[in-house]
């Protein structure tokens, strides 16, 4: 079905039925083809009717969340997705996909919920630290500007507030720094910009936050040496890149 | 005051934006135009030459994004191109809408180009390449009008964007047959494995 084969799909799930004709296992997958075919309506139904016999089944509970985004009623996935959760809050996989589903419209603070909560269960998941890294990052900029137009002040992206949370997010870069053991390059990036925005934001005020300037030559020195190991051609170019990030005040 | 500005996309920047939204079927892809502002003031003409695909995943994040098109302006300005657009492909088939993501990095983009294109990949149009030949780009095109707001261009029949070699869409289903987009490198991957070249250089060899 993956690959959409339908009909050899089809045919499988034929052989299957008649050597195991009362089971559920085979029921979901009659019950996904239709999703695959795109019967929405039918797949629904047959989903449905799997849950009356077994209303706990999570995959087929996971399969009607797909099923209602795959129709483009993000919201109602999204509605879906909060429900299961609730009963099943230790489900990484929904955590992620809600997450994802919520980056993907813009709404930050609700993503870094998700991701709060990914890191609560499993801390030692670099993944987790560096998405919450990246959804923090986004949401001083966005958060600030939203309050900014509302107080008339146009133009002005930064403000102290913003500080937070890109410190927030300048940690949880160098968590996943320090969980990866250096190799993350997305994290070693991250840490470059927090530090560029946070010396932006602190220009020509007493510098409180004097905290680990090492931290961002270390992460730049180490994106060095990797480049230059394993990508020399690009080597001028993130050369010139952690420049424009130094330039601060 | 200048003209109405036409558009037009070379074989490889195009095909490159194709193969990458066909590598990853199953999210949004989105990628940025590369290229110069040409043409007489009557008759503008934005030339896309290149194009860099971006990225597959969580693209609504900044971080990624603003590193990407630091290297990218590094890179193309030393060739005297710059940005003039952006693509993007929608997660669901039947999406043909342009997203708040893609009008924001637009709206970024428009600050030093007011010609910016973005462009938003027809799906419906890419399946019918298969069954008949056609010889206009699967995108539709968006641009920013007086209102300040991205409207779509050419639904009033005009084609102001067009394919700078007519055999685009030919090339592009050969190498859609032969597979050719699991060649395909972005900056998500580039990010993941730095030894991949998110220019690349060597696709097209």
């Amino acid at each position: 079905m993956d690959c959409h084969c339908l009909d050899v799909a089809q045919d499988c799930i034929k052989v299957l039925q008649k050597k195991f004709p009362e089971s559920k296992r085979v029921g979901r997958l009659e019950a996904m083809l239709l999703e695959a075919k795109g019967s929405w309506a039918e797949a629904e139904k047959a989903y449905l009717s799997l849950l009356e016999d077994n209303p706990l089944d999570q995959v087929i509970l996971k399969r009607r969340v797909a099923l209602t985004k795959a129709q483009g009623n993000i919201s109602g996935a999204i509605q879906r997705l909060i429900e299961y959760l609730e009963v099943f809050m230790a489900d990484h996989e929904a955590w992620r996909e809600l997450a994802e589903i919520y980056v993907s419209l813009q709404m930050y603070k609700q993503a870094a919920f998700c991701y709060e909560e990914l890191i609560l269960s499993q801390p030692m998941i670099p993944l987790y630290h560096l998405a919450y890294a990246d959804a923090d990052i986004v949401l001083d900029c966005f958060e600030f500007l939203e309050e900014k137009l509302e107080s008339g002040m146009q133009g002005v992206l930064y403000t102290l507030g913003g500080l937070e949370n890109l410190q927030t997010a300048k940690k949880y870069y160098a968590s996943t720094v320090d969980l990866t053991g250096g190799k993350n390059n997305r994290a070693l990036f991250g840490v470059c910009l927090c530090t560029f925005a946070v010396a932006q934001l602190t220009k020509g005020r007493n510098k409180e936050d004097k905290e680990s300037p090492e931290l961002q030559s270390l992460s730049a020195a180490a994106l060095e040496k990797d480049y230059k190991l394993r990508a020399p051609s690009k080597l001028s170019l993130l050369g010139s890149t952690l420049r424009s990030l130094k330039l601060s005040s | 005051m200048g003209g109405v500005s036409r558009y037009e996309i070379g074989q490889n920047a195009y095909i490159k934006l194709v193969l990458h939204a066909l590598k990853h079927k199953t999210s949004a892809a989105n990628g940025v135009l590369l290229g110069r502002l040409s043409g007489s003031d009557a008759s503008p003409v934005v030339e896309v030459t290149d194009s860099v695909p971006l990225f597959h995943s969580q693209i609504g994040v900044l971080a990624p994004l603003e590193i990407a098109l630091i290297m990218i302006e590094e890179h193309y300005g030393a060739q005297g191109l710059s940005i003039v657009g952006y693509f993007h492909a929608n997660e669901r088939f039947d999406d043909a809408e342009l997203g708040n993501i893609a009008k924001n990095i637009g709206d970024h983009i428009y600050k030093n180009l007011p010609q910016a294109a973005l462009l938003l990949l027809d799906n419906k149009k890419l399946e019918a390449l298969s069954k008949q030949k056609e010889m206009a780009p699967v995108m539709q095109l968006f641009t920013k009008d007086a209102s300040k707001s991205w409207k779509l261009v050419g639904s009033d029949g005009s084609s102001r964007l067009l394919l700078k070699e007519p055999s685009a869409n030919i090339v592009l289903m050969d190498y859609i047959s032969s597979g050719k987009w699991m060649d395909i490198i972005d900056f998500d991957d580039h990010l993941d494995d730095i030894s991949k070249d998110w220019l690349n250089s060597e696709l097209f060899k």
